[in-house]
């Protein structure tokens, strides 16, 4: 008879630790999938372009949390809500570091620019420098030579009068040039001294052709 | 006509890269080198001023003197 009675007691001490079981697993599954539902509410956070600045931290939130949905997939719910909570907090530590990594970009952009434009001013320096240390020269043989040209009774075999008054006329526009370009360059606005003596320079190399005379 | 090396010995305070030479060859005159250089040979007091550290006298050039053409 006891042996009768102790069989379906048996059964139903099954069917109860299964349905502890299964009570305990449908337990976990709300905090789980909250669990879940927070990390990518923190991954989302961080905004869109967080793929473009720590695209290493994105990629090690979201395979974690890729492990976590496959549990939770398996139904294995203790495993999610345990591992959950370290995902969470770097999943809610990539907006700082995404800002971080913003401020990082833009300091070295603003670097960048900084040293771009020191070397453009180097540049227009050097450029400075050259032009004024041959274009004052330039003119000044130029307009040497047109003077002397003005007082021939004739002019040599290698100049014609429409040279002679070619090469007066870039000897005029070299001055009025070179002055536009000292002023500038007075001013501080270096960029505008030296378009305004590249310009001279131009006039005088015409005069000096004009006049065959050999360049500097 | 002309030649734009400067003198071996290095050129006088003044003379540039823009500055022109000639050099004195054998039956030059200075009356002979402003009538090549400027049609005229009655400018040739332009290059006896431009000359005057090498020069003392206009009638007395020296063959392979190097002189400016301002």
């Amino acid at each position: 008879m006891s042996h009768n009675h102790s069989k379906p007691r048996g059964t139903l001490y099954v069917l109860l630790v299964l349905g502890l079981a299964l009570s305990a697993c449908s337990n976990q599954m709300e905090p789980a999938k909250k669990a879940i539902a927070d990390i990518e509410a923190a991954v989302s956070a961080a905004g869109a372009d967080a793929q473009r600045y720590i695209p290493d931290q994105v990629k090690a939130v979201t395979d974690q949390l890729a492990g976590l949905k496959a549990k939770f997939e398996q139904k294995d719910y203790d495993a999610v809500v345990a591992g959950a909570p370290a995902v969470l907090a770097k999943a809610q530590g990539l907006l700082a570091a995404k800002d971080a990594a913003v401020k990082q970009a833009a300091a070295k952009q603003a670097e960048a620019a900084a040293n771009q434009a020191a070397a453009a001013a180097q540049a227009l320096a050097t450029d400075w420098e050259t032009l004024s240390a041959t274009v004052p020269d330039a003119i000044a043989a130029v307009d040497s030579r047109v003077n002397i040209l003005t007082k021939s009774k004739k002019l040599p075999a290698n100049v014609t009068k429409d040279a002679l008054t070619t090469a007066q006329a870039n000897l005029a526009d070299a001055k009025s040039s070179w002055q536009t370009a000292t002023a500038a360059q007075s001013a501080g606005k270096i960029s505008d001294a030296v378009i305004a003596a590249q310009q001279a320079k131009e006039n005088t190399d015409a005069a000096l052709a004009s006049l065959g005379m050999p360049g500097g | 006509m002309a030649d734009n090396k400067p003198p071996a010995s290095g050129p006088p305070s003044g003379d540039t890269a823009y500055t022109q030479w000639y050099e004195v060859k054998a039956g030059d005159t200075l009356w002979k080198i402003a009538k090549a250089h400027y049609g005229d040979g009655s400018l040739y007091p332009e290059i006896f001023k431009a000359n005057q550290d090498v020069l003392s006298d206009p009638d007395k050039i020296k063959v392979g003197q190097r002189l400016r053409i301002p």
